[in-house]
């Protein structure tokens, strides 16, 4: 029974500590971003270095689940909408960019160009992530909004992928 | 329970071999063979350990596993970017835990490998307990490793435990192979837990217990499909592969290839059974070259009867006498279904063995050394008495003298060695007090303190006389016991 009980406080209190050293690990879940400066508005070139799945850009994009726009849409706007590339955002789970799509100076959609998709659960973070922030971005028209609870990292990649589209904007 | 030598496999009951030692005499009339002019000299020559025969310590082998433990924390903590919010808690604990699992299975299955060099450090039985206390945690594990994972992904997702749950099962790659796996699992620690052990035949559990294998399989895939350790990671997934491909080549090697090889080789059939005693039989085991098995007197061997009834299932049972060049000796009380079977061996029948296993063997000093056998224990004991070196005494307790298996061999040995043996029969009552008692071990055997110590019987009896041992000022590390507990 001595035994039972230090079994299971041990692997607990194991188990705290080891996540708490974790917890406390990155102060900015960002790193600065990789790759080189976006280009211009219509292509969706990514750098390879930042991705350790390939980068998915216009109409090849798997089909993922989800409420919103993912690839570029540059190919199908209508006369007065331009499309701005982000720059791609590395984050620990993976690369996040995103397509700006403006008329006269107003946002009116955002498309993500690449997201993490290395497990299934990214993909689902990713499909109650994106549609929020995207929402948000569209209300605030500009990178001040809040992170998605449950998506720290990936909320932090859209936020500077889009400044750099805002940047490159104005 | 650190240095405490002992061993013993599911149900050993007794063993023996090839000369029967000390009187040749007690060749039973029903062995046909071999002929009496090849019948091999009563054998008291000290038998040391072999010296070129790797040993694992304890103390090596919970290194190793502590190591690899640390680097599967460290494989998890390479793997995470970092942990946030009640998702990534829960997600993050579930994570270390199923890797722990899928490491704790491979350590597990590694223990029950009949890897010799950990067969004859740490012996059996030992290995069968530090399988059944890793099986327990590891199954543990396993439970609390799905519980997290499911409420972390459903926290992480906005989503509830149930529907998390059902997209967990059908979207993600191999869980629900490996949701079977965990029941299975689960299915085999209970039966294997204590109370419900005893309501099953030791061949239903022995059966059941193959599961595991299957389990391990089905759980494999999603660990790398799904594990966030592994998905993006080509060399974490290598290593991880080739630590369970070792695991499964040294089980094909050492549990099925080499016994193969032996049966070839050494060709185990029946010469003959003889009852020593009321239920307590001898099986006189024939075969080629059985020295080279390096077998050591006090070790024991699974033996597989090649019968239309027996074929099924392997048993371990101790030799009871030294092993010779071309005969040994098992004794078997009659336990159950099997062992009243084995009564009815016709000379001739081959016999599938696996083995020697065990660490109940003579150790390196010239100590004196009192061996303490309880009933049927007595066999590896009746082994070791003839072979080992220094001054022997041995205390065999038995509840009448009709239970007294072996009578003649023993006198016999302590005369041609000038050993010391005292029979222990009967009540506490008839013998004047408890017969383990630290004061009366004292007595029978001057300087009790200074000698090594060898135990064998009934979990009751091994305890016991143990205790009593530590408490006589016999050090932990010089007694070495064998219980007959699965």
């Amino acid at each position: 029974m001595r035994r039972v009980i230090l079994a299971v406080t041990g692997t607990i209190a194991g188990l705290v500590a080891l996540l708490s050293f974790k917890s406390h690990v990155p102060s900015s879940p960002v790193a600065a971003t990789a790759g080189g400066p976006g280009s211009g508005s219509s292509s969706a070139s990514s750098p390879s270095s930042a991705s350790t799945s390939p980068p998915r850009g216009g109409g090849q994009t798997e089909a993922v689940p989800g409420a919103f726009p993912q690839g570029s849409l540059a190919g199908t706007l209508p006369a007065g909408e331009t499309a701005v590339n982000g720059k791609v955002a590395s984050t620990s789970y993976g690369p996040v960019q995103i397509q700006l799509i403006e008329r006269s100076g107003k946002i009116v959609k955002v498309a993500v160009l690449v997201q993490p998709l290395n497990t299934l659960n990214d993909i689902q973070i990713g499909k109650f992530a994106f549609p929020k922030l995207i929402s948000e971005t569209l209300t605030a028209q500009d990178a001040k909004i809040d992170a998605v609870s449950g998506a720290t990292y990936t909320s932090a990649g859209y936020v500077q992928s889009l400044q750099s589209a805002l940047d490159k904007q104005h | 329970m650190t240095s405490v030598a002992r061993r013993s496999g599911p149900a050993r009951h007794a063993g023996a071999q090839a000369s029967p030692g000390a009187s040749p005499g007690t060749r039973p009339a029903a062995v046909p063979r071999p002929d009496p002019s090849r019948r091999p000299q009563p054998r008291t020559a000290p038998v040391r350990r072999g010296p070129g025969l790797a040993r694992v310590s304890e103390r090596g082998l919970l290194t190793v596993i502590i190591a690899g433990a640390i680097a599967v924390l460290g494989l998890w903590w390479h793997s995470t970017p970092g942990v946030h919010g009640l998702g990534g808690w829960l997600t993050g604990a579930g994570q270390v835990l199923g890797l722990f699992c899928g490491y704790g299975v491979v350590i597990l299955v590694a223990l029950m490998a009949r890897l010799p060099p950990l067969e004859r450090g740490l012996g059996t039985d030992r290995l069968a307990r530090w399988h059944a206390m890793g099986g327990r945690y590891v199954v543990s594990l396993v439970v609390a490793h799905a519980l997290l994972i499911v409420w972390g992904y459903a926290v992480t997702a906005h989503a509830n435990v149930l529907s998390e749950s059902a997209t967990l099962l059908t979207q993600y790659p191999d869980v629900l192979m490996a949701t079977v796996a965990g029941f299975l699992l689960l299915g085999i620690g209970i039966v294997s837990m204590r109370a419900a052990r005893r309501r099953l035949r030791y061949e239903t559990w022995y059966f059941l217990h193959f599961y595991t294998y299957l389990a391990i399989a089905l759980a494999f895939s999603h660990q790398l499909a799904d594990g966030a350790a592994f998905v993006t990671d080509l060399a974490a997934r290598f290593w991880w592969s080739a630590m369970y491909l070792t695991v499964l080549v040294l089980v094909l090697w050492y549990r099925v290839a080499m016994p193969l090889r032996a049966f070839r080789r050494h060709r185990f059939e029946v010469l003959g059974v003889k009852e020593e005693a009321p239920g307590v039989i001898s099986v006189y085991i024939g075969g080629k070259r059985l020295d080279e098995l390096d077998a050591e007197p006090g070790q024991f061997f699974r033996w597989r009867f090649l019968t239309r009834s027996l074929w099924w299932s392997s048993h371990p049972f101790s030799l009871s006498a030294a092993p010779g060049a071309d005969m040994m000796r098992i004794t078997v009380k009659n336990l159950g279904d099997h062992s009243q079977a084995l009564a009815r061996l016709q000379p001739g029948t081959r016999i599938f063995a696996e083995g020697p296993y065990g660490a109940l063997t003579a150790g390196d000093s010239d100590r004196g050394v009192v061996l303490l056998a309880g009933g049927v224990g007595i066999t590896p004991l009746r082994a070791i008495f003839a072979t080992l070196p220094g001054h022997v005494t041995l205390i065999y307790r038995a509840s009448s003298e009709r239970d007294i298996v072996f009578r003649d061999e023993l006198d016999a040995i302590a005369a041609a060695r000038g050993a010391t043996v005292h029979y222990l029969v009967g009540s506490r009552a008839e013998i004047g007090g408890d017969p383990l008692s630290p004061r009366m071990l004292r007595s029978l055997v001057p300087g009790l303190d200074e000698q090594d110590a060898y135990v064998c019987g009934p979990p009751g009896m091994t305890s016991a006389a143990v205790a009593a041992l530590r408490a006589a000022g016999v050090p932990r590390r010089r007694i070495h016991f064998e219980s007959f507990e699965f």
